[in-house]
Order: C-alpha cells, then sequence, then structure tokens
C-alpha cells in the first residue's frame, strides 16, 4: 500500500511537472524578475505558500486516489467472492442434467 | 526545429505583451477579461456586477469588488505558457504553428474566464461562510483558495490539451 502510493506520487509529479513548472514560473520567477524579493517578508510568505501548497495537494489527491482505489478493489473482490459462493451453492442444489 | 524554435520566441513575446499590458492597464483597460468574468460570476452566484470606472465590477448586494488584480491574467500567462509548450511537437509548417498558437491563446483565455470566475464564486461563499480555523486568517484562506483552483485549472486543462493531443493523433493517424 505505501509503496503503492509513492509509486503513484513519484508518477504525478512526473506527469504534473509542466503544469507546476508554468505555476512557478508566473507566481515565483516572475515576480523574482522583477524585484519582488525586495518586499522581504511579505513576499518570503507568500513564496513559501506557493511553493508548498501545490506539492502538498498532488500527495493528498494521490492518498486519496490510492483509498479510493483499494476500497473499490477490496469491495469488487468481496462481491466477486460472494457471487462465486453462490453460484457454487446453486450449483450443489441444482446439478446440471444432461 | 528552426519553425518550433520561432514559435516558442513568438509566445515568449505574446506571453511578454501581455505581462506589460496587465502592468499598465487600468481596470477598465481589462474589460475583455474582466467583464466576461464577472458575468460568469455573476450567472453562478445569482447576482449582477455592475462596472464601476476605474475600480472594476462591483455587485452591490454582496459588496464584492473584482478588481485587477482579480482579473486572472497572470493565470491566462501560465496556462498559454504550458499550452504552447505541450503542444509545440505539432508544429511543422506555418500553418501548424499559427494553429497551435490561435488554439493555446483561445484555450488559455477561455480557462482563465472560467477558473478565475469559479475561484471568486469561491471566494465570495467563503466570505459570506467564514471558514472557523484559528490558524488560518481570512486572507490566508483565501491565498490557499487561490493557490489550489489555480493550480487545479492548470492541471485540467494540461489533461484535457493531453487527451485532445492523443485522440487527435489517434484520428489523423500521424501527427500533423
Amino acid at each position: 500500500m505505501n509503496h503503492a502510493l509513492w509509486t503513484s506520487v513519484a508518477r504525478a509529479f512526473r506527469r504534473m511537472a509542466l503544469p507546476l513548472a508554468s505555476y512557478y514560473a508566473v507566481t515565483l520567477a516572475l515576480p523574482l524578475a522583477n524585484g519582488a524579493a525586495q518586499s522581504g517578508d511579505a513576499f518570503i510568505k507568500h513564496a513559501l505558500v506557493v511553493l508548498i501548497v501545490p506539492p502538498v495537494a498532488i500527495v493528498l489527491a494521490c492518498a486519496f486516489h490510492s483509498i479510493a482505489y483499494a476500497f473499490g478493489s477490496a469491495c469488487s473482490s468481496t462481491l466477486a467472492h460472494q457471487r462465486a459462493r453462490k453460484t457454487a451453492s446453486r450449483d450443489v442444489s441444482n446439478p446440471a442434467q444432461c | 526545429m528552426k519553425m518550433k524554435l520561432l514559435v516558442l520566441a513568438m509566445a515568449a513575446l505574446i506571453a511578454w505583451g501581455l505581462k506589460r499590458h496587465y502592468a499598465d492597464a487600468r481596470a477598465d483597460d481589462l474589460g475583455w477579461i474582466l467583464s466576461p468574468t464577472a458575468r460568469l460570476v455573476g450567472v453562478m452566484t445569482r447576482t449582477t456586477f455592475a462596472l464601476q470606472p476605474g475600480e472594476g465590477y462591483f455587485s452591490r448586494d454582496r459588496l464584492f469588488l473584482i478588481e485587477k488584480s482579480c482579473a486572472g491574467v497572470n493565470f491566462m500567462i501560465a496556462a498559454f505558457g504550458m499550452l504552447m509548450l505541450a503542444l509545440v511537437h505539432r508544429v511543422g509548417s506555418g500553418v501548424s504553428a499559427a494553429r497551435v498558437l490561435g488554439a493555446s491563446l483561445v484555450a488559455s483565455y477561455s480557462a482563465a474566464v472560467l477558473v478565475n470566475a469559479v475561484r471568486i464564486a469561491m471566494a465570495m461563499w467563503l466570505a459570506a461562510h467564514p471558514v472557523a480555523l484559528s490558524t488560518f486568517s481570512a486572507a490566508d484562506v483565501h491565498r490557499l483558495e487561490g493557490i489550489t483552483v489555480y493550480f487545479g485549472g492548470l492541471v485540467l486543462l494540461y489533461e484535457l490539451a493531453q487527451r485532445f493531443d492523443r485522440s487527435t493523433v489517434l484520428l489523423v493517424g500521424q501527427k500533423p
């Protein structure tokens, strides 16, 4: 589960690299190029939040997806197991006739 | 290769022009993006926004102003740059270059209006229903909401562009 989660997180980061880079370029690189760093603490606080939130959102989305996938798999395997048991009991009570 | 570099240079020039226009513009000059955004927010939140010359679009019943800094031009620039980088591999001739540039511009503009309208509608809802979290101020919540919606919008737009790219390649059978 843990390994699967980290694999999907790594895959998501590879997939989101371009949107993430575009977002950082406009929210961090451009203001820095325009001298926003001179505004001091306000920009540093803003930059920290902008840097941290998107990766955290990606990790949370992956965790949510993994949990939903695991839950869905567990549900479908339980349903399949129940269906198989039902079929088996029907086969015993009504043996096929030739 | 030369054509691709030329198109990327043109895209950079367009992005720079947009940024310059945004830096120098007053709210009235940004009607091309503020007006459809205000109309869409009005539909989403069932309120009307009226133009306040020099200020932006104001809703009297919600006491909410959509001003220059809410225009979403930075999102449009990010979306345009991202789409250009994602689709530049389709450029092979002058016609395909114009098609990729035009499609990226239209898509980034539409996405900016839509995503920004969603962000503003959510901000209006949050302003009316303040979240009771002692660790976050109203400004922090607004900032978090903005980052999440804008980044989520970029990711969705990228996924849509990728799907469109794959489906047209499949339909045509080869890259144009």
